[in-house]
């Protein structure tokens, strides 16, 4: 490069600069959400949280303008919102930039009680019956449906068939046994079992589950019962032995901690099926978690994602026609949504019914194990909840105070603001 | 002498430049003078007060009001519940030991901060060549946002893998491979959280206090010398006494960035679904983010905001009082 070209003139300079800043500028408009398009007279806001896997984002904007051709005057924006959703969700909910349609992944009676969702009762039509009963009953509230089950997300035990069988262990099929196989596949270089970062992430509560316990049942907070205290008790072995991954890089939702080699059991979801079998292949299979005692009932968990209208939105009617029309009528795109990115449950029973890849293999087991002991966690679990519940847990399994009384306190302190819900 | 009192004492009043011109021109034709000076202030300290009263004290007003109210899932105001916010939040073991947590974090966190970076104040303005660099390597933590920096913490340095850079260090010493969030006994976490935070704020300060040392006028340390101090007797009876005005802004400084501790707190514990609950530690800050975006409850979240600040306020006080901050130049 020639001396001259190498040095910097001031106009050059200033011209540089100012490209730069037209450059930003123009890259600062284009708005990074995609999907709406303009001469719609209505454009909804729907929210999305990040799903992990690859393609979910782009199938969720091409259901959009499916939907925009199918009514031109009503333009989708799709907004997908990475990090802290809750948090970014009830923020925004105060503001005039809150979204329409929006997902939430523990649906909340409360946010129905308190006006924030829009009833859709009138939504069902005659496909009503074809919903799983369960998911319908989850989302209503007052004798209303507050939302549209979307996905249904069973939670499982996955485990590396070859590094069971290595050791000779089988899966465990009791809480003893789970226990067992946890401490004898820990070693100087791994430990056995990956249940989330902290050690807790969801055995409170199948914990309590596996052992005939309840969690809130007719707006009675349970987990201070006998079982509850003596199930959330038991977990204190897993971790006295040190037999827990714990400070993992990504938590128990991510398979990264069993394709990595990093533990041969984990807990985990459905969705992370497809990249366990690219990872694995056939080198794995799903356990619910078990019973707490012999002879009891293993639990897995049934959790996914409502969509609710936001009550406050200007276009309620507007934005219960695109709920309909995607989660109740769109039967293709609900198939697409269930199998083709992360594996879900659909939640209309003709439409899993339909879905030939969850129709194979570990997926079929798991959906079997969902329909013999799925438990969807009841709609009053909500922070307010849940939060003392497992703060309790993480003192009883580090083994701070009494168990019993750390219970009643946490099931006291929830008991307060159920009972606030329901005379609010 | 009188030079570093002076420009330091200003930092206090940097909100009002128009008052300088009017006392350097004292009332000579008070009238013209006065309307012009009042002119400036207005063009100049206007838009910041208009700005920072929209945006921060009708916010705070709001705020106090939500505190008296049950606003729960809306920041509409109207449904009045009197103290029963703040009777609620002082009745829950769980925000009052995020209390004490936070006092006792501060009691430890702050003295240390101070140490480390008045040391290296000291040691940086006695390097002779290349202090630029050696200023500038550790200033530059400073830039690096907390959430990054706990990112980084969390999944690199202190993992519970074997394979994490502390535990590979540790295993050095055969020493196996330890959790280090999750361990509380012994709290292990704090180390974590010790260093994360020394590391990104030591640096500011060293700067802060750097500046101090260079406004220290060669002349004293001259006359000192000469009547042959030496040494330690040189740092402490000049040194740290011309560093004073510069110390209790640093300490004010610090205690109120301790007692808002949230970034790291909440990215350590927090891996975005799960919920605060089983942090070993939440800061007030966290606790009240719980409450107010994870649960909604924006009456009790404003209550916990106003203690948390009237806590912040007396300390500022008392710090204030025995240290003589904003007594200006003796």
């Amino acid at each position: 490069m020639s001396a001259h070209a190498s040095q910097l003139s001031r106009r050059g300079f200033l011209s540089g600069s100012l490209l730069f800043v037209a450059g930003a500028a123009v890259g600062c408009s284009t708005d990074p959400t995609g999907g709406g398009s303009s001469g719609a007279r209505t454009t909804l806001n729907v929210w999305f949280h990040a799903y992990g896997e690859a393609g979910t984002q782009q199938a969720a904007t091409r259901y959009a303008e499916a939907f925009t051709k199918a009514h031109p005057d009503i333009a989708v924006k799709v907004t997908w919102v990475p990090g802290d959703y809750t948090g970014k969700l009830n923020a925004t909910l105060l503001t005039d930039g809150a979204p329409d349609v929006f997902e939430i992944g523990d649906f909340s009676a409360a946010m129905a009680r308190r006006g924030q969702i829009a009833p859709l009762d009138d939504l069902y039509g005659t496909a009503a019956p074809d919903f799983n009963p369960g998911d319908l009953a989850y989302v209503t509230v007052d004798g209303k449906p507050h939302g549209v089950k979307m996905v249904d997300d069973v939670v499982m035990l996955y485990y590396r068939k070859s590094v069971l069988a290595k050791a000779g262990i089988n899966p465990p099929a009791t809480f003893d046994e789970l226990v067992a196989a946890a401490k004898a596949l820990t070693t100087r270089n791994g430990k056995g079992l990956f249940v989330g970062n902290d050690g807790i992430g969801d055995t409170p509560l199948l914990a309590v589950l596996s052992n005939g316990g309840d969690l809130v049942t007719d707006g009675r907070v349970g987990y201070a019962s006998p079982q509850a205290v003596e199930a959330v008790t038991g977990l204190k072995r897993l971790h006295d032995d040190q037999s827990l991954q714990l400070g993992f890089t990504t938590d128990w939702w991510d398979p990264s901690a069993l394709v990595q080699d990093v533990v041969p059991i984990q807990w985990c979801g459905l969705w992370a099926m497809p990249a366990i079998r690219t990872a694995l292949g056939d080198d794995f299979g799903v356990l619910p978690w078990p019973a707490f005692k012999p002879g009891g009932r293993p639990v897995v968990r049934v959790g996914g994602w409502t969509s609710c209208v936001n009550a406050k939105s200007r276009h309620v009617d507007a934005a219960k026609r695109f709920v309909q029309w995607l989660w109740v009528e769109q039967t293709d795109l609900q198939k697409d949504f269930a199998e083709s990115y992360g594996f879900h449950i659909p939640p209309r029973t003709s439409v899993a019914a339909a879905a030939d890849k969850l129709a194979q293999g570990p997926a079929k087991e798991t959906l079997a194990l969902a329909a013999q002991y799925g438990r969807n966690n009841p709609n009053l679990w909500d922070s307010t909840v849940s939060t003392p519940f497992n703060a309790a847990a993480a003192k009883i399994v580090s083994g701070q105070g009494d168990p019993a009384r750390l219970l009643a306190e946490a099931a006291a302190q929830a008991q307060t603001s159920v009972d606030r819900q329901h005379s609010g | 002498m009188n030079a570093t009192p002076d420009s330091t004492r200003s930092f206090g009043r940097a909100a009002s430049p128009a008052t300088q011109p009017w006392v350097h021109a004292p009332a000579r034709r008070p009238g013209r003078a006065d309307r012009r000076a009042w002119g400036a202030f207005a063009l100049l300290a206007g838009p910041m007060l208009i700005g920072l009263g929209t945006f921060k004290y009708v916010a705070i007003g709001w705020s106090f009001l939500l505190s008296l109210s049950d606003a729960h899932g809306t920041i509409a105001l109207g449904h009045w519940v009197g103290l029963d916010n703040y009777r609620h939040l002082l009745a829950d073991p769980a925000f009052r030991s995020s209390l004490v947590r936070i006092v006792l974090f501060t009691l430890a966190i702050v003295p240390v901060t101070f140490a480390v970076s008045l040391g290296l104040a000291l040691l940086v303005h006695r390097v002779r060549r290349g202090r630029a660099v050696v200023r500038t390597a550790f200033l530059i933590p400073a830039a690096v946002s907390y959430v990054a920096a706990s990112l980084l913490w969390k999944m690199c340095l202190f993992n519970g893998l074997p394979a994490g850079i502390a535990n590979t260090v540790g295993g050095w010493f055969g020493m196996a491979a330890v959790p280090w969030l999750q361990t509380t006994d012994p709290p292990l976490y704090w180390i974590v959280l010790v260093t994360l935070r020394l590391w990104l704020q030591v640096g500011f300060y060293m700067v802060l206090f750097l500046a101090g040392l260079q406004a220290v006028p060669r002349d004293v340390y001259e006359a000192a010398a000469l009547d042959g101090a030496t040494g330690l007797r040189l740092l402490r009876r000049i040194t740290l006494p011309m560093l004073r005005n510069t110390s209790v802004t640093v300490l004010m400084l610090q205690f109120i960035a301790a007692f808002q501790a949230f970034d790291e707190f909440y990215n350590l514990f927090n891996s975005g679904l799960s919920g605060g609950g089983t942090a070993p530690v939440r800061t007030p800050l966290v606790y009240l983010y719980d409450t107010a975006m994870g649960a909604q409850d924006y009456g009790l979240g404003s209550a916990g905001a106003f203690v948390l600040t009237a806590l912040i306020v007396a300390v500022t006080l008392v710090q204030g009082r025995l240290t003589g901050f904003g007594k200006g130049g003796e």
